[in-house]
């Protein structure tokens, strides 16, 4: 066990090397032997079976997936960051009261709430928010997500995107970014449902963009069923009306005789 | 120690690229799957999909997980597929509620596929699943190495695994309750004929692997097997060993009786060697058999010239009177002839073998029954007489029906005493009534083999063709020598197959039709059926109901191709009448034949004529007798509801009763919502279903369904509601249930209201009857201990609930009752002397209290003047009447007298000792019921024969010191019961005074207590009990 705990270590100490160095795939390759190690080691979740070197282990393991959640927002892979956030956790909920809190808790907690916000799961980010005790929202980290979502729903979205300049911690940046993306679609959803059309300049503006290259690609990208002609941006919505339903006369007819055959059979 | 809040972390762990980390977290997810499942069954894609990933090592850990948590959704095929999928990780042995949900499923899955797999034809047969088979094996083994065989052995019955069966049965400990468990199962669960005998099959071989055979089991099995040569060869060599093997032997015999299986026990009879000494013995039973021929012959020729004058000139009552003197005769003839039987000395094996055959052929226990039935009669003739002081004397139906009535509470009894005392009144039935008045004496004299032909002689049609009796009551006579002999007619089918071919009367024709039928149930003779079928061709409608209805008798159960032919003559005829008797007897022809019937019973519930569909429903009903098959209570149920005609609505629902008949608790429940249907025909249907199936019960939820519908709108359903309550309340006492004095108080009322409807009053009157049958002795059993159905009774009630069509065939209930009786025998197949003991107070279980006379209406009146003279005239009149009376005794004394006085010397002594005897024991009795509103003793003793009813078999006990304890204790102590005397060199004495005198007796007594009863009932006032000790 003691030999496994200080290979995990040792490994560990390689990894932070490599992540030091921004080594990204480096890290990410001892990164995942990390973890096959990790699940050999007992006194983690979710068996906590009790060793002398149980608190070590769990640091260590803490430390460690703190580790792979920033390393993931580094490479920018979302779905590792949530994989990497969920079983780093259970170490922050589950064993509060076995190993001192950690640094680095409030941070990710931030980033976690504000993935949330980037991937629009509003009731998963109150839910998150929630479960926060009440002195882990006056943490910088905490604060600077639940104002973002406050503003994002009050449709503020101007502060949304110079909240950018005052982010907390160096890794926010890429949420931020990815969270003017979500900006812009909410603002493409509403524009579609209050104008049939837009000037390329009012779209411009309305979206946000610097350049109509910009506004030009995001169209592409992301509406293809808008169509610019001359310079306006035209939005095709599905205009088409539901059709009126039609009577289902002969289901009804059926039914109505099954019934009356059916009161003829009563007992 | 920190636990875990979610399952979060583990899911996305789920998503890690390495196998060795998904493999984590699937086994630490099935660790916590219990508590989390919610959280997973989110993520419940990413699961399967790794159960699917192929390259994925741990798959069964996957299936697992999936299944576990499929369960938890309830979704529990889901969960049995990926369980299956797990292999080995799901272990059957696991004592979580997981596990036994899904092995459950398991099982039910396996067996309904096993049992589809079963049915269906070859060609289409869906491949089993062999990690199902797996799971049920595993289980099953399981089952066997924890004990618990019988849960092995029901599974395994259900699966149709005769090899895991078998194994269960050889790995337990008890052996033999374990084959009885299975033997019980088979008949109440195994639906499928054919799978039921291979079943039997095994437990025969179960059986024979013993080192001490149970030999009655066997037996069992082997006659729901119908191989009679197995059975001769057992009971031969019984026979042939020490003492108590010959007592099993009789034992076995006894019970094979009990199952009423005609053909099969005179098979068996045939099939035991002749015994070597056999020439002696028919040659004395020849002789005896003409001695009585002879004096029957000339007791009827004094009848005739001797009781013309003395009796009214009615052909009815002349027979009556005319019989006494007949009978002494007869007996005396036979105690003649008795000893020199005795003497003729036999060897031990043929003396044996001649009993057994006795027992066999119904001889030995119908004698013994009759026996039993007469002595211990205690029928309330008061009630009869109140019935027949209230009934209008115009109104025939109500007439007739008291004639049922009187039939019924007698039935097997042989007593007479209420036709003989109201000849006058007797007279007034004329044509059919006639005819049933006369078939009623079958009834009454039911099981009297010997002297069956001589009671009825003077009825019957003369040879000359003109013997200037009534048609009706010759037709009736010769359908109650068909009673008397019922299922044991090898005696008398010759002598009415003559009759049938002698005559050209319809009536006639119908009665002998009825009789050959009954005396020949089941026997499938050819001859016989070619004539019933000639007098079906002559396509008249009184005799063709009837041959219709013989022929489904005679070939009751043998699914013979006759059935076409008789459903082809159906279609040709336009007579409703034979219509309805041929859809009767077809009926009867696929009696208990289940689902070789189907193609038949489909044929006919899908005809035009509503008469062959309700023939068709009485084919389900016959087919699946007591079977409980669901499929037949799905398609009675679909035409109770969905008929066009009541007729056909009315029988199905009435079919119910039958189908459920082994499962009687469940009839209310079913047929419930019928009962309260707005279709009266469906009501009738749901009362009668309930009155077969709970026959006897006294279940309070049958009476509390019952109860409403006495009260119905609809006549005709109150009479159906009250002949069902007397058939389930029939020997159930006030102590086990209080209803049944309010039900006959409620009888009571129906038959003194004057605005009643005849239809009710007749259902009251019928209903009194019911409840009062066969002098309180008998039970309506359409089951026999074992749970065998018995053919008579069921084919007897089905043919009864026709009398909704035609009165005469309500004597067919008859065939239904059953003594509920304890009779021990010893190796001489006598009743020894012997005690045992009722555990229960007596009044659980005793007769109904006797009726005691409205004395006190007098009382009440005011007092009117009284002028002297009208009070002397008042003298005058009564003094005459009393003359009258005792005048009329003399003369019927005198008449007997006359013509056999040697007969009367002989037997005079034994009578009078019987009838004090019988006083004394009445006495007894009711002293005791008296004592007991102070104090009720615990238990009493009863003396053998004794009336044991099915109720109260559980508490019988058998005294430890007694000389004689029975044979096999596990058996249930009732019927016949053999006994082993432990000490037999003492001297046996026997219950013998009721012996000898089983006829002879018989009239005397009624002759006794005719003299008697008119004299208490004039003096208003029942005697006072005797006095006696009180003997806990």
């Amino acid at each position: 066990m003691e030999g496994k705990l200080a290979d995990i270590t040792r490994l560990f100490q390689k990894f932070k090397a490599a992540y030091d160095k921004n080594d990204t795939e480096t890290s990410d390759n001892i990164l995942s032997q990390l973890k096959v190690k990790l699940t050999e080691l007992p006194s983690l979740p979710p068996l906590f079976k009790s060793s002398p070197s149980s608190i070590q282990e769990l640091l260590l393991a803490r430390d460690i997936l703190e580790h792979a959640v920033v390393l993931s927002v580094k490479m920018e892979d979302q779905d590792a960051f949530e994989r990497h956030f969920l079983q780093l956790k259970s170490y922050y909920t589950d064993t509060r009261g076995v190993i001192p809190p950690s640094g680095q808790e409030y941070p990710i907690l931030g980033l976690n709430l504000l993935r949330l916000l980037v991937q629009n799961r509003i009731a998963e980010f109150h839910t998150e928010l929630e479960l926060l005790p009440p002195a882990a929202h006056d943490h910088s980290c905490i604060k600077h997500a639940v104002e973002l979502e406050q503003s994002f729903m009050e449709g503020a979205y101007n502060r949304v995107l110079s909240a950018r300049q005052a982010v907390p911690h160096e890794t926010y940046v890429y949420f931020m970014d990815l969270l003017a993306k979500t900006v812009r679609d909410e603002i493409a959803g509403c524009s579609e449902k209050a104008y049939d059309s837009l000037s390329l300049v009012e779209a411009k503006k309305i979206l946000m963009f610097a350049s109509d290259q910009e506004l030009l690609a995001y169209v592409l990208d992301d509406h293809p069923d808008w169509e610019i002609r001359g310079t306006r941006v035209y939005f095709q919505r599905a205009k088409k009306l539901a059709p009126c339903k039609e009577i289902p006369s002969l289901q009804l007819i059926n039914q109505t005789l099954g019934y009356a055959r059916e009161l003829e059979r009563i007992v | 120690m920190a636990v875990v809040a979610s399952a979060s972390g583990l899911l996305a762990m789920l998503q890690e690229q390495h196998p060795t980390l998904k493999l984590h977290a699937l086994r630490n997810l099935n660790v916590l799957v219990d508590n989390f499942w919610p959280e997973i069954s989110t993520n419940i894609s990413a699961i399967e999909s790794l159960y699917e990933d192929e390259t994925f090592h741990e798959r069964q850990m996957a299936a697992l997980v999936a299944s576990k948590v499929f369960y938890y959704l309830g979704e529990l095929n889901d969960s049995l597929t990926y369980a299956l999928g797990a292999g080995s990780l799901f272990d059957v042995t696991e004592d979580t509620e997981y596990v036994q949900t899904l092995v459950a499923k398991c099982v039910n899955e396996y067996i309904s596929l096993s049992v589809k797999l079963a049915e269906s034809n070859d060609s289409e047969t869906t491949e089993m699943d062999p990690r199902l088979v797996a799971i049920v094996e595993r289980m099953l083994d399981k089952c066997m190495q924890e004990g618990k065989f019988q849960q092995a052995v029901g599974i395994s019955l259900e699966c149709r695994r005769l090899d895991k069966l078998e194994e269960a049965i050889n790995r337990s400990e008890n052996a033999a309750s374990m084959l009885s468990y299975c033997l019980r199962l088979s008949q109440t669960f195994v639906s499928r004929r054919e799978f039921r005998h291979e079943v039997l099959r095994l437990l025969v071989k179960g059986y024979q692997n013993f080192p001490q055979p149970d030999y009655l089991s066997i037996c069992q099995c082997l006659m729901f097997l119908d191989e009679p040569g197995k059975v001769a060869d057992i009971l031969d060599k019984l026979l042939k060993g020490d003492k108590n093997e010959a007592l099993l032997a009789y034992q076995v015999a006894f019970d094979l009786f009990e199952n009423e299986y005609q053909k099969f026990l005179l098979n068996v009879r045939d099939l035991l060697p002749e015994p070597s000494s056999a020439a002696s013995t028919t040659g004395i039973l020849a002789t005896n058999g003409r001695l009585n021929q002879g004096s029957r012959n000339e007791n009827g020729i004094s009848a005739l010239t001797d009781a013309g004058p003395t009796a009214m000139d009615s052909d009815l009552t002349e027979p009556l009177l005319a019989r006494h003197d007949e009978e002494v005769a007869t007996d005396a003839a036979a105690a003649a002839a008795s000893p020199a039987a005795q003497a003729e000395s036999r060897t031990p094996y043929a003396e044996r073998l001649a009993k057994l055959k006795g027992i066999l052929s119904g001889e030995t226990p119908i004698s013994l029954t009759l026996q039993f039935l007469y002595s211990h009669n205690r029928s309330d003739l008061l009630i009869l007489k109140t019935i027949k002081q209230s009934v209008e004397m115009r109104n025939s139906v109500c007439h007739s029906a008291t004639i049922y009535s009187n039939a019924l509470m007698h039935a097997g009894t042989t007593v007479d005493t209420f036709l003989r005392e109201n000849l006058d009144w007797l007279k007034r039935a004329t044509n059919w009534a006639k005819f049933s008045a006369t078939a009623g004496l079958g009834v009454i004299h039911r099981g009297h083999h010997q002297q069956g032909r001589s009671l009825m002689a003077p009825y019957l049609p003369q040879n000359g063709g003109t013997g200037g009796g009534s048609p009706y009551s010759e037709g009736g006579a010769l359908y109650a020598l068909g009673l008397i002999h019922a299922n044991h007619g090898e005696g008398i089918k010759q002598f009415l197959l003559e009759s049938l071919r002698n005559t050209s009367n319809e009536v006639i024709q119908h009665g002998a039709c009825l009789g050959l039928g009954l005396a020949a149930l089941g026997t499938a003779d050819e001859e016989i059926y070619e004539d019933v079928k000639n007098v079906l061709y002559t396509d008249s409608a009184v005799a063709g109901e009837a041959a219709g209805i013989a022929m489904g008798l005679l070939m009751v159960g043998t699914a013979s191709e006759k059935a076409a032919e008789m459903l082809a003559y159906a279609h040709d005829t336009q007579h409703e009448k034979i219509i309805r008797g041929l859809a009767l007897g077809i009926a009867l022809v696929v009696y208990g034949r289940e689902e070789e019937a189907d193609t038949l019973i489909e044929q006919m519930t899908r005809d035009q004529d509503p008469i062959l569909r309700y023939g068709g429903m009485y084919a389900l009903a016959m087919a699946y007798r007591g079977t409980a098959n669901n499929s037949a209570i799905r398609r009675l149920l679909h035409f109770a509801v969905s008929d066009v005609s009541d007729d056909v609505r009315r029988t199905a629902v009435l079919a119910l009763g039958f189908v459920l008949c082994s499962e009687p608790e469940q009839t209310p429940r079913i047929v419930s919502l019928l009962s309260e249907s707005y279709n009266a025909h469906v009501r009738y249907g749901a009362a009668m279903a309930v009155g077969i199936s709970c026959a006897g019960s006294g279940s309070s939820e049958a009476i509390s369904l019952l109860e409403p519908l006495t009260s119905d709108a609809v006549d005709f359903v109150r009479q159906g509601a009250l002949i069902a309550m007397a058939m389930v309340l029939l020997q159930t006492t006030e102590a086990r249930e209080p209803r049944v004095a309010s039900f006959r108080r409620l009888l009571e009322k129906i038959i003194n209201d004057k605005h009643e409807e005849t239809m009710s009053k007749m259902g009251a009157i019928l209903a009194q009857g019911i409840l009062d049958a066969g002098g309180r002795n008998v039970a309506i059993m359409l089951q026999s201990r074992t749970g065998h159905d018995r053919v008579t009774a069921v084919v007897g009630m089905a043919v009864f609930s026709q009398f909704w069509y035609w009165y005469p065939l309500i004597y067919f209930i008859s065939l239904s009752f059953a003594p509920t009786a304890f009779i021990g025998l010893n190796e001489e197949l006598r009743m020894p002397k012997f005690d045992f003991i009722s555990d229960t107070k007596p009044s659980l279980f005793g007769y109904p209290p006797s009726v005691v006379p409205p004395a006190a209406t007098s009382a009440v009146k005011l007092p009117t003047a009284v002028l002297s003279t009208s009070n002397r005239a008042k003298v005058r009149g009564a003094k005459k009447e009393s003359e009258n009376k005792s005048g009329k005794a003399p003369v019927q004394e005198g008449g007997a007298t006359a013509s056999s006085t040697n007969a009367e010397g002989s037997g005079d002594g034994d009578k009078e000792s019987t009838s004090t005897m019988k006083d004394k024991n009445a006495m007894d009795i009711e002293g005791g019921v008296e004592k007991k509103a102070v104090v009720e003793p615990s238990s009493e003793v009863l003396s053998n024969p004794a009336r044991v009813v099915p109720a109260q078999e559980k508490y019988i006990k058998f005294k430890e010191d007694s000389r004689y304890a029975p044979l096999k204790l596990k058996r249930a102590p009732s019927g016949f019961v053999m006994l082993r005397d432990m000490t037999p060199s003492e001297p046996v004495e026997l219950v013998s005074t009721d012996t000898p005198v089983s006829a002879g007796g018989a009239s005397a007594a009624a002759a006794a207590t005719a003299a008697a009863a008119p004299m208490a009932v004039d003096d208003n006032e029942p005697p006072p009990p005797e006095p006696f000790e009180y003997v806990p």
